[in-house]
């Protein structure tokens, strides 16, 4: 009974009272968010490596994957060392390029270009024609709708540019064979594939791979896979998709420190706004509060009665800021999703229940430790001087 | 007659700007069962401090006081604590009724905090805003009821425990004077079914109506009107 009072007095003052959930919902929805964005990214990322059911990626010695413009050298070789580890299916050579466009007015547009193995391939999903073969180039979805290309059309391409002449060297025509959904493009970005020949070919790289992608059996851990790599093929470095995301969580650490200090942010003003609250409604019944005590309701239950304040608010700030979190998330996540460089479909806020009930959990913690602080106030005043002031 | 409170030697020293304001010096008083006292005095003279002596609410800076044989210096606060929720029943001058709670809800409070069933109580409590007129309000909230309801409310929570000892702290203080005596009307009647009454008010016209008056000066009593050579 004392509780369901404490309850319903604070909400004899709807709008102050309202005004406070609405604060806690604000900060709530931060913490949500903070707590999503501090592994979102990590998380998602590691998801988009193993999307295409390659979980392992090697790379040259002490190079992480696309860091740098090194290459494996005798990767037919390394490629064939590594088939033959047991629990290995598959091995996907990857080797990156520049082209240039050339449009009909003769500019040059750099695009990025990718050698793929046809038998093995990761790096995009068709959407339309076939894998390009010799004398063939596979679009990306951006490129293919804004230049309005369809397969069977021609590109013109060169390997390279003059830069002293300005001037393209090694123009070449290739039919359109397909058009793809590159999974690690970012957003709108135009790119090729090539067949991993014919850029050998073009850069004059004939045995050579940017990196290469491994899947491994089922049941076969990655990291155990990884370890029998490195021992047979020294050469490379071999990474799971954990150790990549331990990678990325590495240089991610501003993310996580950021998400941290505004996370705390949310905490403290969560705390402050339930406390004051919370001190309010009990100054206000200072003498209701005094009266239960000296009619000899247990300062305990007065005390429990206060706390559950504090927790009425805290959880349904919470309850009221979860929603408003995903929201907010859903429009930062678009945001910053448009960066350019990075991959459209990582996301920067994870949704991970855990996590999330932790962080709304601490929230209705800090509801209940800033009820304690007034309630604990007002149940361990010395009564008779209450009752006097009271009477004053 | 049975002792209900007895209290020797009690004094009580408030600290005030780092010295100690003496608010009673050493006051002995006997109250037997089925009396009804008032203590009066002027603004000041340590009338309420005694009450919450005797009352349990505050502990003496020394001397003694025994309540329904028991010995309130001795008792920690949780025990004290729940012997006012058995055993007495408190009126004060503001009332402090919970707004939020219906009148019903207000009597029926001490005995949810007693351990009473929900049906009991409900019938109890409404049993006693019937006996305190209020029979007509028992879903009203304090801010729709009228001062002199607000203390029939308090009264009737009082009651609720079916206490031994009432103890009122100017319980006419905030009422008109009609009301006033519709509120010692009632305390009568409880006095006449068997509650001792301990009623402190500083009007010698409420103070009459009590059989016995307990007039204090300067944290001392000065006269007792019931006293038998103790006091």
């Amino acid at each position: 009974m004392i509780v369901g009072a404490s309850l319903r007095a604070l909400f004899r003052r709807r709008g102050r009272t309202s005004l406070a959930l609405a604060g806690i919902a604000v900060s709530a929805a931060l913490l949500l968010d903070m707590t999503m964005l501090a592994s979102g990214l990590t998380a998602s990322f590691g998801e988009l490596l193993g999307s295409r059911g390659y979980a392992l990626r090697a790379t040259p010695k002490g190079i992480l994957p696309f860091d740098s413009d090194a290459t494996i050298r005798d990767a037919d070789g390394v490629a064939a060392r590594m088939a033959a580890v047991p629990g290995v299916t598959r091995v996907a050579r990857v080797l990156g390029a520049q082209m240039w466009r050339m449009d009909a007015r003769g500019a040059a547009e750099p695009l990025f270009t990718v050698g793929i193995d046809r038998t093995a391939q990761f790096l995009y999903t068709l959407t339309a024609g076939a894998d390009p073969g010799a004398g063939e180039v596979l679009v990306s979805e951006p490129m293919a709708r804004t230049d309005g290309l369809r397969v069977g059309d021609r590109v013109r391409l060169a390997t390279g540019m003059d830069a002293s002449l300005g001037r393209a060297r090694d123009l070449r025509d290739y039919r359109v064979s397909g058009i793809g959904d590159f999974v690690y493009n970012y957003a709108g970005q135009r790119s090729l594939a090539m067949e991993l020949g014919e850029v050998r070919r073009l850069t004059g790289r004939p045995n050579e791979a940017s990196l290469m992608a491994v899947a491994g059996a089922p049941g076969v851990s990655d990291d155990s896979l990884a370890r029998r790599i490195t021992a047979a093929v020294p050469a490379v470095s071999t990474y799971s998709t954990r150790e990549l995301m331990g990678e990325m969580d590495k240089r991610l650490l501003y993310f996580r420190q950021m998400a941290t200090i505004l996370g705390s942010i949310a905490v403290v003003v969560t705390a402050l706004l339930v406390s004051t609250i919370v001190t309010i409604g009990v100054r206000e019944r200072f003498g209701e509060i005094a009266t239960l005590r000296a009619v000899g309701v247990a300062r305990r239950r007065i005390l429990a009665g206060i706390v559950a304040e504090g927790v009425a608010l805290a959880t349904i700030g919470c309850a009221l800021g979860l929603p408003l979190g995903l929201w907010m998330a859903g429009r930062l996540d678009t945001i910053l999703r448009a960066f350019p460089g990075l991959p459209a479909r990582l996301s920067f806020f994870a949704w991970d229940a855990g996590r999330v009930s932790l962080a709304m959990g601490t929230v209705a913690l800090i509801g209940a430790l800033a009820g304690c602080i007034p309630g604990w106030g007002a149940v361990r005043s010395p009564l008779g001087q209450a009752l006097r002031e009271e009477a004053e | 007659m049975t002792r209900v409170i007895d209290a020797r030697g009690v004094a009580k020293d408030y600290p005030y700007g780092g010295e100690a304001v003496h608010a009673l010096r050493g006051v002995d008083l006997g109250v037997d069962a089925g009396e009804w006292i008032s203590i009066v005095g002027p603004s000041g003279c340590g009338k309420s401090s005694l009450l919450n002596l005797l009352a349990g609410i505050d502990a003496p800076s020394s001397g003694t006081v025994e309540l329904l044989g028991r010995p309130l210096h001795a008792l920690r606060e949780a025990e004290r604590s729940r012997l006012r929720l058995r055993e007495v029943g408190f009126v004060f001058q503001r009332f402090h009724l919970l707004a939020v709670l219906t009148a019903q809800e207000n009597v029926e409070l001490p005995m949810s905090e007693a351990g009473i069933g929900r049906a009991e109580r409900r019938g109890r409590a409404r049993e006693l805003l019937e006996f305190v007129g209020l029979g007509h309000r028992v879903k009203h909230r304090p801010p729709h009821l009228s001062g002199g309801e607000q203390q029939r409310v308090a009264i009737a929570r009082a009651l609720a425990n079916r206490p031994r000892v009432l103890f009122a702290d100017e319980p006419t203080g905030e009422l008109d004077r009609r009301t006033g005596e519709e509120i010692l009307a009632l305390f009568q009647r409880v006095n006449a079914e068997g509650t001792t009454m301990v009623m402190v008010t500083h009007d010698p016209g409420v103070a009459a109506r009590a059989e016995r008056t307990v007039e204090m000066a300067d944290g001392l009593v000065v006269r007792d009107s019931g006293a038998k050579g103790g006091s």
